[in-house]
């Protein structure tokens, strides 16, 4: 406490920045509107509503009285169908978060400090991997996983196996391949995009110093580039565990997600409030997760 | 330290680099072998999605294009990613140029709140659009499918052009300001020219985002389907293959506007 709070302790950026300048015509704020009016309409307001629509209750069939209640959040928390899809979506999106991270890291190293030409053109590569199409790549991996696919053929012909693998479709694993190979790329060129104002120079120092490849990447790299890989985490963990689509086609009965009967109680004639209150549950997680995260980078950051 | 050590230190990091571009080798074919399934089984002869495949064929585009389905997808995704793209270019901007031209007190709530829909789910964006159209009681078209799409790419839009505006030199205003220029002057004759380029770069980020968006979209979606919405259609209810030709014409549209557009892209990494 007392004087040297304010050095270990960073100050948030938003006081670090230089005060207003005088010269700021008094109308500026009136170009805010726009955004504002947008981002109440579509977003805020939307949010809200859905917010109460947790608390209301339903009478089957899609039809929703205004009589608020919890009974949403305790049909949420307590109903084992919920719980099994909510580990399986912290599980895949936990472990496929990493296993993202893990995979991307090297890659944007490999970019960012060993290509000197070149390094547009992989970018470029990945972009197109990126817009290819979120669902055809997920149907091109049931060509891949299915029984008579890409893998248990080839695997077949070279005698590994007799019988076709049926776990790598319609299965958790399934779920978890696709997730990642969808979050890579995005990955990919954030941590690029975190080692760009990082100095050559400074990995190079530290070899020089005596540390080895790797541990000049993890003591030098790695806190440097910690906002790419805390964004990297965050991206993965609400893009994979938020996914209702990947395991409606190659989940499976083990694969299903949170996502999955959150997005079935809107259609045609679900139990709306109990949707509302189930996402509302997941964006609990993801809060404490952000709020990890962030302490994490500051931790790294020091 | 002897010489001895210095030479195996350094076969040691070569051997590193080499097993480094192994990886990165194996991680690219990782990346790429999804599309080159699908490449390959687009030209296929059966309709069953065995490997390898048995005869050539280009039939599966001529079922693409026998229904008006897909061309029909096209031209409703072009139509909401030029209007989404054309909204989020001008309040977007506007708010990225205040925020980081003007700090203010509780411009940090502001790109706060400009930011918070890229944390969170799509599922969770569409669901809560959905509900408040149902509300509106609103009829659920191409226009409400904006609406969300708007929402989903503006935080990118904010976040690519405030990076990029950080990169000006505010003296240039200045100075326009010190020679009389007044701040619509001002704006008019130096600001836009200068930050123009950012603001299309950005743009395109929008236009790609709004291209693929699925998850927010399912929800809001109307009669008129896009792009994505066709190609679910196709792809969760039976085996269609032709769903294969589509994804290859993707990749090689992808590939030219990726080509075309390289230099935005080259600019915003370098």
């Amino acid at each position: 406490m007392g004087i040297g709070q304010g050095v270990l302790i960073p100050a948030r950026r938003g006081r670090l920045r230089q005060p207003a300048r005088a010269g700021r015509p008094r109308w500026s704020l009136l170009l805010l509107l726009p955004v504002g009016i947008a981002l109440s309409l579509g977003f805020v307001l939307p949010l809200a509503l859905l917010f109460v629509k947790s608390f209301e209750t339903s009478l089957g069939y899609g039809q929703v009285s205004g009589h608020l209640t919890f009974s949403s959040y305790v049909t949420a928390v307590t109903s084992p169908l919920y719980r099994t899809v909510a580990v399986n979506a912290l599980e895949i999106g936990g472990i496929g978060t990493v296993v993202t991270l893990l995979l991307s890291y090297p890659l944007a190293f490999f970019i960012r400090f060993r290509l000197r030409r070149g390094q547009n053109t992989i970018l470029l590569l990945i972009m197109i991997s990126l817009f290819a199409g979120y669902i055809v790549k997920i149907y091109a991996w049931t060509t891949i996983l299915g029984t008579y696919g890409v893998i248990n053929t080839g695997l077949e012909r070279i005698g590994l196996i007799s019988q076709p693998l049926s776990v790598l479709l319609f299965s958790k694993i399934a779920v978890l391949i696709v997730v990642t190979y969808l979050s890579i790329p995005v990955s990919v060129l954030i941590l690029v995009g975190s080692m760009q104002n990082v100095d050559r120079a400074l990995l190079e120092n530290a070899r020089d110093l005596g540390a080895g490849g790797l541990r000049a990447v993890t003591s030098v790299l790695v806190p440097l580039s910690a906002t790419g890989i805390v964004g990297s985490l965050a991206y993965g963990f609400v893009v994979i565990s938020g996914d209702y689509i990947t395991p409606q086609l190659v989940g499976g009965t083990t694969g299903q997600m949170i996502g999955v009967p959150i997005s079935d109680q809107f259609l045609n004639i679900g139990d709306q409030p109990l949707g509302s209150a189930l996402s509302f549950l997941m964006l609990a997680v993801f809060i404490l997760v952000y709020f990890g995260l962030s302490r994490l980078e500051r931790f790294k950051g020091v | 330290m002897s010489t001895a050590v210095i030479r195996l230190r350094r076969r040691l990091r070569r051997r590193g680099i080499g097993l480094l571009r192994v990886y990165v080798a194996l991680l690219l074919l990782f990346l790429f072998l999804p599309l080159a399934v699908l490449i390959v089984f687009s030209f296929s002869a059966s309709g069953q999605l065995r490997f390898p495949i048995t005869g050539l064929s280009l039939r599966w585009y001529r079922e693409v294009f026998a229904t008006s389905a897909v061309t029909s997808g096209i031209l409703a995704s072009l139509e909401v990613a030029v209007v989404t793209g054309a909204i989020v270019a001008t309040v977007g901007t506007l708010a990225a140029v205040v925020v980081q031209r003007y700090p203010f007190r509780g411009s940090g709530v502001v790109t706060g709140v400009i930011l918070a829909p890229a944390a969170l789910p799509g599922l969770v964006i569409g669901i809560a659009l959905l509900n408040f159209f149902g509300d509106l009681h609103l009829t659920l078209s191409l226009m409400t499918v904006t609406v969300g799409h708007v929402i989903y790419t503006l935080p990118y839009f904010y976040l690519v052009l405030s990076a990029r505006l950080r990169r000006f030199d505010p003296a240039l205003e200045e100075a326009a300001t010190d020679m009389g220029a007044g701040p619509v002057q001002r704006f008019r004759l130096v600001t836009a020219p200068l930050i123009a380029p950012a603001i299309v770069a950005s743009a395109f980020v929008v236009l790609a985002l709004s291209w693929d968006e699925f998850q927010i979209t399912f929800f809001t979606i109307g009669d008129q389907s896009t792009l994505p919405l066709v190609i679910w259609s196709r792809a969760r209810l039976s085996i269609d293959p032709s769903v294969n030709a589509i994804g290859t014409l993707m990749v090689a549209g992808s590939l030219l506007v990726v080509l075309f557009t390289r230099r935005f892209i080259a600019e915003s990494y370098t």
